[in-house]
């Protein structure tokens, strides 16, 4: 039994690190045949031969892992494979093959001690690896870091006239007795850049312009013109967006829409239209926000930092979701700039890149210092924080104005209120009379006062009624209709329409008791029942108050006292609270918690068992100094959590103060309430205190001792001028707040002033922290500079520099890969251990060398533009794409380069290729994304768009992660719920039903049959020919031609016969059809063209 | 249907497969070869990665029934009556053992024990416990094997659906039905190898087709859903204006320049591309006559229910799974979303249990009528179960709603080398916690492997590094439910 489960233990451990399987069972198809094998080495190298060796089969117990080590042994490090074992053997004793039990174990046929072993699945070595490791061994057994780990060097300058790529290709072919293929023909070559570059097939004259060019320079100024056009932007833009996760939607269960992030996409389109260098493009995405003077584009394009999914699902752990936000951003961090699978290290140590667990949540804590909620809110559509006012001149200017009404107004109420005070001081240094108005409140109410509840007793109809209500004329009233939950539910929807006039009863079910309180009796709350309350709907520029007693039983963790809001973590706590928040009384105003709104925090913990009185204010200026918590008719030291409310504390639901309970939040668990007053001003220090103890005002009025508090209390209760001075304020504050809230905004990274501490988490779980961690980068990278900050901009600067050995590397790649369908390295997401070994690493090397350092040293400085023309002014790309039928069968994946590239177009070429040469492109750059044919057929269907929304370019298509484009997710488009360096290629019957019947296509062959039929006279033969050409930029030959006037015959026919269906046919789309040109005719051509849209050369760059 | 025998004439004097790919010097070793080369085509009956087998399989294919939300188990077949004897009363503190809560119940100052409405009886040879909400399910229990003891990681419905269906709780990993795809390749030329069916208009939990998606795996392993409405996969119906006929003569002549294209460029991704556009051309015809139930007779609809006909009802999608299952098709994914009781248990159980008993039921007799069950794996089944106390307020007598719950909750399974007329494991006389003989995801996804021939440890695909298993680094094979 013992046993049995210590050996399954060890199984999954083997099989988490992958190390299982032969590669016959484990890997797909396409690469279940190898390739020729390359020539035996002379002397073994030991990052080309050994490592993928010991990589696949030994180091998921005998490598970086320290927690998972079998038998001590680790074989990634020279000095501990060599020494001696606790069993006094040497796994490794270099050029003694005898005695290095390594060959022994992997050779023995004993099931007790070979290796691997037979229950890790992973089968024998070969013998060609037994040789090579036998012949390494002998050779000295020699480490080499990790390549990919290592800068690359100044690449030799080659052979004077030759291109760099061709002299390092053409040698490697050589020894294979290949050589390059004839350079492509001019029509191919300006098809490949053109998709290349543009993302869109050339127009017949600018084919026919190239083919007849007979300068030397036409191919070079082709490129040039193709990477000068904003088509260029557009293509580049739509890799980056599969990498950077990009979307409309939210993602996860509930996945809503998410509409103000196009913006970033449309940054990204520009940034590689001006040529942005690459180095600022990794900088301003991964810490605009931290750059010197950050402008507003620099901040947006840290959007990048938050386009991963997010969560509103109901009930979900809010801290389980934020770890897995910054997860996200470490492991997209991780593939799109340094190509490392970093989340093996979420649980573990990596089992084959030197890199540990630690590492990872010390990557972690560079991207955790924002001020974001784990869930994004479910009840209103709030930006969640931290988020960028995208913002126009002309309402700059608007708001820039009501800024400066709201200061003006602010200047005058100070004026009234001064003056109202000097009446006071006046009068009580005798020099004047007492003011009227106060003589006036010693004998009324406090003004501004909307409910009194006192909770000694309830009505009939189970409700208490507002001391400040008339009594019922007829006391035997019956209870209102609608008791209870209907009644309060209508409540929040339109809080004064259900009210009776003067009746501000406050409701609550029967499990909150009476029993003995302050005054009289109080209300007990159970923590899951509510009170609640008719008033109360606020806003931000409306001052408030709130007085009440409180009784706790315990210093609450946390506990909601009274709020106006529909929820907590659903509703992002859309409206105001007062807490109790470890024990203190905390006092907020809130659009979105936490990174928009204000919040302060009594010093002094809420005494409990005891009776207090509490009041709370606000003065209308939406600041966090607005804010005010009174303790027993004293003012309480607060210090302030949050002061950063951008945006109106209305709306989302639960409009009227609630006391005691919050959907999905804490109670006020066994607390007691009494006497709960609500006014409609924020109250002044006498006031307040004569809430505390009544009476207490009168005698201040009458004692006339106090000037300071008296003369506070005639300007905020009483003084006409000065109510007229601060309505006019708050006037003008709301129209600046109606004003602020239309400007769409975008969830950015904000750096918070004090950092979060981040732990390791033990198994990745969130809520298993182990060691705390500050900021690092991994030991086996370049050191963290010393002179940089440790936040993101310290990160992205360490990033950046020239000798990095990961960044050029893996972004070369992933352009060589954009250009020939494979990158150098053809796992472009993984340069690690695992990685695909590349055929070429000097030219790798050549290209990131140049590409990373500067143009003074030789190379591109972070040029894309410089970078894209230098690999395709070589011979390798501009070599045709066929070869000889053994070289294709020998080397299917074209890893050696002997042929140039040819593969189906992405999914967006596809799409805006045809539109394009069916003339329904509409080619308008940016903006909102819009609604295609398909998306009415999408899993989660939209109402398709009309008109120019319809040919717009794949980019700008909606794109919802839970119902993806159809047209577009056939073809292969990743659902962009993570991060994705390379996509799928795929070739499925679905593609067929897409392109033959899709509206879409169906239409764009109608219009194209309809064009060409107008420009050939009427000649279908013609017209076909014509077709062929625009869609696969060549003239069909001889023999094509037949086949097509025989397909247009033989439609021409089937229409002749069902003249009905040639109507249907070209009623198809919402173009409007040419109504001068003969059906039959029409509808056949348009019918062959469908087929030809689908044609193997129209969809594939060659 | 008369569109589907103008459909299906010229598909008859379509030149077979291996006709007409030696139609132009290819041949089926071409073809071969086309794959070998590390083409992407998914042309007729596509094999697997797996060349083999790891075991003998009981079962040839799956369907899978899951029930969307989370179906009370308290209420249809984990008989608690100490639950009744102690409604009202607190949930103890050492049942619940620091469990952690969702965020909806979790912040509740009370979380009071209630039993179920329900009237529990035993049922068949086996002596099955079974509510009076699912009398047909009662009728074959002697056919299921009821595992009392699931339990899984989420409490919350987007990643425990996620967990249920691709081994992982954060969306990315393939789904079961894509993992299969590309272990056993398919069996037919006409149908996809893994089809979901959706109950139409059901509200509740939203579904992602990341659910059914291939995750790392290539795109091709992905599920198809068939639509209710008119067009089953997506644009297969020939447009307005479009007859098979005439396609066929399009296509015909497309073939040709494709011939005459690859005679120059050997490439065989253009191959590949002849055989899908003539493969498209048989589903067609294929995929609309495996949805219509014309020929299907009435005592066979009568048995589904009274809303068999109704194309995208849960029992319409029951006799589609079987007719699917008939064609070859290796995985059925059926989803019946409406199971998230948090309120209003009595009468919302209730619906749900009128719209899937008796199909489900149905399906399960139909299967074995017609010799099919034997090889078919039929499971019934949630992402969770939920709670032994009740969710916000209790009023006694009033309806009431459950919380999510991960340690505990039942599903069914039946036929393809399952055990029949069992229980398997017990829980708690709480109904909180598994007593004994727990069966985690993972372990659910083991055997279900293991049913088809698959060893779930060498079932693997190398993606960033590492080789990623439908069971992640998990699972055991269930071997006591496995019919001997």
């Amino acid at each position: 039994m013992g046993f049995s489960r210590l050996r399954t233990r060890r199984m999954c451990r083997l099989a988490c690190c992958g190390a299982v399987l032969g590669i016959v069972v484990a890997v797909p198809l396409a690469l279940a045949r190898t390739p020729a094998p390359a020539p035996q080495p002379e002397k073994i190298s030991f990052n080309e031969h050994i490592r993928p060796i010991l990589s696949e089969n030994c180091f998921a117990c005998h490598g970086p892992d320290s927690g998972n080590r079998e038998a001590g042994l680790r074989l990634d490090r020279a000095a501990a494979a060599t020494a001696e074992l606790d069993s006094g053997m040497r796994a490794i004793v270099p050029q003694e093959v005898a005695e290095s039990e390594l060959i022994a174990r992997i050779i023995s046929d004993d099931p007790d001690s070979v290796m691997p072993p037979p229950w890790a699945k992973i089968g024998r070595l070969s013998a060609e690896q037994v040789g090579l490791l036998k012949q390494w061994i002998r050779e000295g057994a020699a480490y080499e870091p990790h390549w990919a780990f290592v800068a690359p060097t100044k690449p030799d300058p080659g052979p004077e006239g030759v291109h760099p790529i061709d002299a390092i290709v053409t040698k490697q072919l050589g020894l294979r007795d290949l050589t390059l293929q004839p350079e492509a023909d001019r029509a191919t070559l300006i098809r490949r850049a053109s998709f290349d570059l543009t993302g869109l097939p050339p127009t017949p004259a600018e084919v026919e312009s190239f083919v007849a060019d007979p300068s030397a320079d036409a191919y070079d100024l082709l490129l040039d013109r193709l990477l000068a056009s904003p088509r260029y932007g557009e293509r580049m833009a739509a890799d980056w967006m599969d990498l950077a996760r990009y979307s409309d939607s939210y993602g996860f269960q509930v996945d809503r829409p998410r509409p103000t992030m196009w913006p970033w996409r449309d940054w990204v389109i520009d940034a590689f239209n001006q040529n942005l260098p690459w180095d600022q493009f990794a900088v301003w995405q991964l810490a605009g926000d931290l750059l010197p003077g950050a402008s507003d584009e620099q901040i947006l394009a840290t959007a990048f930092n938050r386009l991963h999914q997010q969560e509103n699902e109901g009930g979900s752990v809010e801290e389980e979701y934020r770890v897995a936000y910054i997860n996200d951003r470490v492991t997209t961090f991780g593939t799109a700039f340094l190509g490392l699978t970093l989340e093996c290290c979420r649980c573990h140590d990596h089992k084959f890149d030197p890199l540990a667990q630690k590492e990872f949540y010390s990557l972690f804590a560079f991207f955790d210092d924002v001020d974001e909620a784990g869930l994004y809110s479910y009840f209103t559509p709030a930006t969640p924080t931290p988020k960028l006012r995208l913002l126009d001149r002309a309402m700059q200017t608007r708001l820039a104005q009501a800024e400066e009404a709201v200061g003006e107004a602010a200047t005058e109420l100070v004026t009234a209120e001064t003056a109202a005070r000097a009446k006071v001081k006046a009068w009580l240094a005798g020099k004047a009379t007492r003011p009227d108005a106060l003589a006036a409140a010693i004998e009324a109410r406090l003004p501004g006062e909307l409910v009194r509840y006192a909770f000694d007793q309830r009505r009939k109809d189970g409700k208490f009624a507002s001391l400040l209500d008339p009594p019922p004329a007829d006391s035997t009233a019956k209870p209102v209709a609608g008791e209870e939950a209907g009644d309060s539910k209508k409540n929040e929807k339109e809080p004064d329409k259900e009210i009776k006039p003067a009746d501000h009863a406050a409701s609550s079910p029967g499990d909150n008791t009476l029993v003995a309180g302050h005054s009289g009796q109080a209300i007990r709350l159970t923590g899951d029942h509510p009170v609640k309350t008719p008033v109360g709907n606020f806003r931000r520029s409306e001052p408030f108050s709130v007085s009440l007693w409180l009784q706790v039983p315990e210093a609450y963790d946390r506990a909601v006292v009274f709020h106006r809001s529909r929820a907590w973590t659903d509703a992002g706590s859309r409206g105001y609270e007062l807490l109790i928040d470890k024990g203190h009384l905390r006092w907020s105003l809130v659009h979105f918690w936490p990174g928009d709104a204000v919040s302060v925090r009594v010093t002094e913990p809420l005494p409990t068992g005891e009776w207090v009185q509490v009041a709370v204010s606000s003065d209308g200026s939406g600041r966090a100094a607005g804010l005010k918590v009174f303790v027993n008719g004293h003012p309480a030291a607060t210090e302030v959590v949050r002061d950063n409310l951008t945006r109106e504390i209305t709306g989302g639901g639960g409009d009227t103060i609630t006391i005691g309970e919050r959907m999905r939040d804490h109670g006020l668990k066994d607390g007691l309430v009494d006497d709960f007053r609500v006014f409609d001003r924020a109250l002044s220090l006498l006031e307040v205190r004569d809430c505390f103890a009544p009476g207490s005002l009168a005698e201040a009025l009458a004692a006339g001792r106090d000037a300071e508090a008296i003369g506070d209390y005639l300007a905020t209760a009483l003084d006409d001028d000065v109510a007229d001075k601060r309505q006019a304020l708050e006037d003008t504050r709301r129209a600046r707040d109606d004003l602020a809230e239309k400007p769409p905004e975008i969830m950015v990274m904000r750096e918070l002033a004090e950092p979060k501490q981040a732990y390791v988490l033990n198994r990745g779980d969130y809520d298993k922290r182990g060691e705390p961690v500050g900021p690092a980068t991994p030991a086996v990278l370049p050191p963290f500079p010393s002179d940089q900050p440790r936040n993101r901009l310290g990160l992205a600067r360490w990033l950046i520099d020239p000798d990095h050995p990961l960044l050029a590397r893996v972004t070369v790649n992933r352009f060589w890969q954009a250009l020939f369908g494979q990158g150098l390295v053809r796992s472009a997401e993984d340069l690690g251990s695992q990685a695909t070994r590349p055929e070429y690493p000097e030219l790798l090397d050549l290209l990131a060398w140049k590409f990373s350092h500067p143009k003074a040293e030789g190379g591109f400085g972070w040029d894309v533009k410089a970078l894209l023309k230098f690999i395709m002014t070589s011979r390798v790309y501009r070599q045709q794409s066929i070869a000889d039928a053994r070289t294709m069968a020998d080397d299917p994946l074209n890893s050696w380069l002997a042929r140039g590239p040819r593969h189906r177009l992405p999914a967006e070429m596809i799409r805006d290729g045809l539109l394009a040469a069916c003339g329904l492109l509409v080619e308008k750059q940016g903006g909102p994304p819009v609604k295609p044919y398909d998306l009415a057929d999408s899993f989660k269907p939209e109402k398709a768009g009309s008109g120019e929304s319809l040919y717009r370019r794949s980019l700008y298509t909606y794109w919802r992660r839970s119902g993806p484009a159809p047209v577009l997710e056939a073809f292969d488009m990743p659902n962009r719920v993570v991060c994705v360096a390379k996509r799928d290629t795929t070739n499925t019957p679905l593609h067929a039903f897409v392109l033959f019947n899709g509206p879409q296509f169906v239409e764009a062959a109608r219009v194209l049959a309809e064009t060409l039929l107008a420009e050939q006279a009427g000649d279908a033969d013609a017209a076909v020919v014509e077709g062929f050409y625009r869609l696969t930029s060549r003239r069909p030959d001889e023999e094509e031609q037949q086949i097509l006037s025989r397909m247009v015959a033989d439609q021409r026919t089937w229409y002749g016969a069902h003249p009905d269906e040639a109507t249907k046919l070209l009623a198809i789309g919402q173009r409007p059809r040419n109504e001068q040109l003969p059906e039959v005719e029409t509808a056949a051509l348009a019918a062959v063209l469908s087929g030809l849209l689908a044609h193997d050369e129209s969809v594939v760059k060659q | 249907m008369t569109q589907q025998q103008t459909i299906s004439q010229p598909a008859a004097t379509l030149p077979s497969r291996r006709q007409w790919l030696g139609s132009f010097g290819m041949g089926l070793g071409g073809l071969a070869l086309a794959e070998m080369l590390g083409s992407t085509a998914q042309a007729a009956s596509t094999p697997g990665v797996l060349k083999t087998l790891h075991h003998a399989p009981k079962a040839k294919r799956v369907i899978y029934l899951f029930q969307s939300g989370g179906p009370s188990q308290l209420d249809l077949f984990d008989h608690k009556p100490l639950l009744l004897e102690r409604t009202g009363q607190q949930l103890p503190d050492s049942v619940r053992g620091g469990q952690r809560l969702t965020g909806m119940s979790g912040n509740q100052s009370s979380i009071p024990l209630v039993g179920s409405p329900f009237r529990f009886t035993q049922h068949g040879e086996s002596g099955a416990w079974v509510s009076d909400l699912l009398p047909h399910t009662a009728g074959v229990a002697d056919r299921l094997c009821f595992v009392k003891t699931m339990f899984t990681e989420s409490i919350n419905h987007g990643p425990g659906v996620t967990f249920m269906q691709s081994g992982s709780q954060i969306p990315g990993r393939p789904s079961i039905g894509a993992w299969l795809d590309y272990g056993l390749g398919r069996e037919t030329d006409d149908l996809p190898a893994f089809v979901v069916l959706i109950t139409k208009n059901k509200g509740g939990q939203p579904l992602q087709s990341h659910l059914w998606g291939a995750g790392f795996l290539p795109s091709r392993h992905q599920a198809v859903r068939f639509r209710s409405g008119a067009e089953p996969v997506l644009y297969v119906n020939n447009p307005p204006g479009v007859s098979a006929e005439s396609r066929r003569r399009m296509l015909n002549g497309l073939r040709q320049l494709h011939e005459h294209q690859f005679a120059g460029t050997p490439d065989a991704e253009i191959a590949a591309r002849i055989a899908n556009y003539e493969m498209a051309f048989r589903m067609q015809a294929s995929v609309p006559e495996a949805t219509d139930f014309s020929d299907e007779p009435q005592h066979v609809l009568d048995r589904y229910g009274p809303d068999a006909k109704d194309a995208g009802s849960f029992a319409a999608n029951c006799l589609l799974a079987r007719r699917l299952a008939e064609r070859g098709v290796r995985f059925i994914q059926l989803y019946h979303q409406g199971w998230d009781h948090h309120g209003g248990i009595k009468g919302g159980l209730k619906r749900q249990c009128q719209e899937t008993d008796q199909p489900a039921a149905a399906l399960v007799q139909d299967l074995a009528d017609r010799g099919m069950l034997d090889e078919t794996l039929v499971v019934w089944g949630g992402e969770f179960g939920r709670t032994n106390y009740c969710q916000g307020l209790y009023r006694p007598g009033a309806d009431f709603g459950r919380d999510h719950h991960p340690r505990c909750f039942t599903s069914w399974m039946a036929g393809g080398g399952i055990k029949p007329g069992v229980s398997w494991g017990e829980t708690c006389e709480y109904g909180y916690n598994v007593a004994r003989d727990g069966v985690h995801v993972h372990d659910f996804h083991a055997t279900l492997l293991h049913l088809l021939g698959i060893d779930h440890e060498r079932l693997t695909y190398k993606f960033q590094g590492r080789r990623y298993r439908l069971t992640d680094v998990h699972g055991h094979v269930v071997e006591g439910i496995l019919a001997s």
